[in-house]
């Protein structure tokens, strides 16, 4: 009996510490986020009784709330889309057979190992209009005859953001296809061929298909990374100016650091858990599907 | 393919050939490079646009004009005014005339000028000429053979012809980086009187070159005065060279389909690792330069005029020891933590059978989902709670639990792969359970845990946001955190943080790219797979 009890309960005692671990720094965190977003709270940051959501109604009326939204909006689809387009491509092209393919490997995972803020500030010193290397290359190439400024506005300098986000998401993107393409049999591509199936036709009938997996798992761990992103944002404009360069973290880091306005930033990072929960519940739907098949 | 029409392709090749030799000349004579410098300046002071003594001036300056059109220059005049008021009150402006001279300089005379980037020129020249004559060469008494049926001789003549070709299309920016190298900052060094080594020479071939040594003793003022922009007709070497590169692979392969394929994957392989590596070559050359380089345009060029291994030692005064240190105690705990807690899970996930193994999965692959900066809030309340904020424990704890649900895959994936017969005959024979994990499991799976302690290690290292929370006592921050010091809001002391950066890159770059052939089969077996 008691040996039946042990046997019973011995898969727990296995997943005990792991529990612990997450329970602790994982759950409570959350719990304490959403406390704090119905809870009243002072100017001092006392946290007081139930307010229902009016944290939330502060949150969206803030003068920056639209265009924070608009930005993380902006942010995700433009690095995710764009850097599994091209993660993709990298993949296709490191499936090939080539001399080098190992360096050329090796060489495409160094973004993926960077910090991020080492990554921004490189690119922050990069695009310089005084003294930037990219407008000194340009300009001992003689292709440019003045140095541009290359953050002339807020818009182009988002847009530059977006670009670094695009430039350290790639390697992530193209590992996870790679896993997916070579696990695809060589032997349906020599059928094909046999068939006379152009390029195109084995693109879209064989490899798209059977990436199909890894791909989707990859774009919805991304876009939870990309909303998250922090460091890229906030090393290069820290939201500057006026919150017009700001994604939904920076702004709710800003918010409750900087500002002092705990009530409303924890209201936006429960807005920001549900955006989340939304997807990984997506991608847990996936992945049990997958699990019963 | 029969002889005729073999014959037939190669003589168009190397008609080809020729015509891009031909071509290349043709590029050489247009104006290359246009110069703008004054030769003559006249101030006149105190004076009035249109009174005496400004007209006086202006005939003399327009009459000493006229003079040198008469020697066949091409000369311009401008002035410019400056209004003042002086002692009185009564306005007066300075007027100044210049006399600049413009005038245009072609490939050839680049060529023959003696100058750094004559030798890139010229070695433009020589490929091309070399690559027809080896084409020639190996077309003699073979220019009926295909492809295929080449000796080795006409092969191996053919395939230098298109090296050859290949080096000059990479030296055309070569030649332009060189060019903008002497006339603009080498001539910036010596006028600005920071380095005189070597002036002399270099002068003297300038004044050659440009005055037809005519600026003598004045060469200084008019080198400093020189202005020079390039017409971009050279840049077209760069797709004549290309066709001549079509052409000999043509006479080497006989197709060019294949081969230009094959060319266009390598050269997308090489621009995407160029480009790549483009940040770690900022980051190399600026963490060696000196302060005035960093900042200054001008001072600028592919490496640093003096390598300055002192910064290294400057930002060891600056506690970046410290920080990595404290980096590598909050990677290595964490990386310790994550898997003393994953391993236990990960086995009872993939070999054992419970209630509610589908509710602790999903509830892994949910915390895979969070990344604690939405929650950055809450983490940093609970930890002064726990009394851990501003403390490397805590950061540890915290890296560890995030990266929990990624080690719990990547090992379950390892784990399933491996068959549990082994561990079961360990038992029959009387080993405990911690036994035939401790003894068969874990030695058998040592890849896959290598490939978790790695990511995990790496992915705490990088971590920023949470540390800067986190942290408030400067011996207490991890390097991402540290470097942070370097650039304050009104001054970035670039090389310092770029030195700082790659002391913290290097390593975790080198045990990524060692776990990187793991990494794929890694991230099927835990994340994808399932």
């Amino acid at each position: 009996m008691n040996n039946r009890l042990g046997q019973k309960i011995e898969p727990y005692v296995w997943l005990l510490p792991s529990l612990i671990l997450m329970a602790i720094f994982v759950v409570f965190p959350i719990c304490i986020v959403f406390r704090i977003a119905f809870s009243e709270v002072s100017k001092s940051g006392l946290v007081g009784g139930f307010v229902g959501f009016k944290n939330f109604a502060d949150a969206i009326s803030l003068p920056a709330f639209k265009t924070v939204m608009l930005n993380t909006l902006y942010w995700v689809v433009s690095v995710v889309v764009l850097s599994t387009v091209i993660g993709f491509i990298v993949a296709m092209v490191l499936n090939q057979d080539f001399k080098g393919r190992k360096i050329a490997r090796a060489i495409v995972v160094f973004p993926w190992a960077t910090s991020l803020v080492i990554q921004a500030s490189v690119w922050n010193y990069i695009i310089k209009y005084e003294y930037g290397n990219l407008n000194n290359i340009l300009l001992n190439l003689g292709i440019i005859k003045e140095a541009i400024n290359w953050r002339s506005s807020y818009q182009i300098e988002f847009i530059w953001e977006c670009g670094v986000g695009i430039f350290v998401t790639i390697p992530f993107v193209t590992f996870c296809v790679l896993s997916g393409l070579q696990s695809i049999d060589k032997s349906l591509y020599e059928a094909a061929e046999i068939d006379g199936a152009s390029f195109w036709d084995r693109l879209f009938n064989i490899t798209i298909p059977l990436v199909k997996p890894s791909l989707t798992v990859a774009t919805v761990l991304n876009i939870i990374y990309v909303f998250n992103s922090f460091p890229i944002i906030y090393t290069m404009t820290k939201g500057a100016p006026a919150n017009k360069t700001d994604t939904l973290v920076t702004f709710l880091y800003m918010l409750n650091f900087y500002d002092r306005k705990k009530g409303p930033a924890t209201a936006l990072s429960v807005i920001g858990f549900l955006v989340l929960c939304l997807c990984s519940g997506i991608y847990m739907l996936g992945v049990m599907r997958k699990e019963e098949d | 393919m029969n002889r005729t029409s073999a014959a037939k392709q190669n003589k168009v090749a190397l008609a080809l050939l020729l015509l891009v030799v031909i071509m290349a000349g043709i590029l050489l004579s247009v104006p290359a490079y246009r110069f703008t410098s004054t030769v003559y300046s006249q101030k006149s002071p105190n004076t009035f646009v249109g009174d005496e003594k400004y007209l006086a001036v202006k005939a003399e300056v327009e009459t000493l004009a006229d003079e040198y059109r008469t020697q066949g220059m091409e000369v311009t005049v401008d002035e410019s005014v400056t209004e003042r008021t002086n002692s009185k009150g009564e306005k007066t402006s300075l007027v100044a005339f210049t006399i600049s001279e413009k005038f245009t300089k072609n490939g050839w005379s680049f060529l023959t000028a003696g100058i750094n980037s004559s030798c890139a020129l010229a070695a433009i020249l020589i490929c091309l000429l070399g690559a027809l004559a080896c084409a020639a060469l190996g077309c003699r008494g073979s220019l009926d053979t295909t492809y295929k049926f080449l000796d080795s001789g006409s092969a191996r003549l053919r395939n230098a012809s298109c090296w050859l070709l290949l080096i000059a299309i990479l030296l055309v920016p070569v030649f332009f980086m060189m060019s903008t190298y002497t006339l603009s900052r080498r001539v910036g060094l010596y006028t600005a009187g920071i380095v005189t080594e070597g002036k002399e020479a270099l002068f003297q071939t300038l004044d050659k070159f440009l005055f037809a040594g005519m600026a003598g003793e004045n060469v200084d003022v008019a080198l400093k005065n020189l202005k020079f922009s390039n017409t971009g007709v050279l840049w077209a070497l760069l797709p004549v060279a290309f066709v001549g590169l079509v052409a000999a692979i043509q006479l080497r392969f006989g197709t060019v389909k294949h081969t230009l394929l094959r060319g266009l994957l390598y050269a997308f392989v090489i621009g995407m690792c160029l480009f790549i590596l483009y940040p770690y070559y900022v980051m190399l050359i600026t963490a060696f330069r000196t302060n005035a380089e960093t900042n200054d345009m001008y001072f600028q060029h592919l490496f640093p005029t003096e390598w300055k291994w002192e910064n290294l030692s400057h930002i060891v005064s600056r506690g970046v020891p410290r920080y990595l240190l404290n980096s590598a105690m909050i990677a290595g705990g964490a990386t310790l933590i994550a898997l003393i807690c994953g391993i236990p899970a990960a086995y009872a996930m993939s070999r054992m059978k419970f209630k509610g193994k589908k509710i602790f999965l999903g509830f892994v692959i949910m915390s895979q989902m969070f990344s604690p900066v939405v929650l950055l809030i809450g983490i940093s309340q609970l930890m002064s709670t726990l009394h851990l904020n501003d403390n490397i424990l805590g950061l540890m704890l915290i890296n560890a639990a995030f990266n929990q649900a990624f080690a719990i895959w990547l090992l379950r994936g390892t784990f399933v792969a491996i068959s549990p017969e082994m561990e079961q005959a360990a038992r029959i024979d009387g080993c405990s359970v911690l036994g035939s994990l401790w003894h068969v499991l874990l030695p058998m799976a040592a890849p896959g845990i290598v490939t978790t302690l790695i990511f995990v290690f790496i992915n705490a290292w990088n971590e920023y946001t949470i540390s800067t929370v986190l942290i408030s006592t400067a011996s207490n921050r991890p390097i991402t955190v540290g470097i942070t010091q370097f650039s304050s809001f009104n001054m970035i002391e670039w090389q310092y943080l770029f030195a700082a950066s790659l002391l913290a890159t290097i390593p975790v770059v080198i045990m990524f790219m060692f776990i990187e052939k793991h990494l794929t089969s890694g991230l099927t077996a835990g994340g994808v797979k399932g």
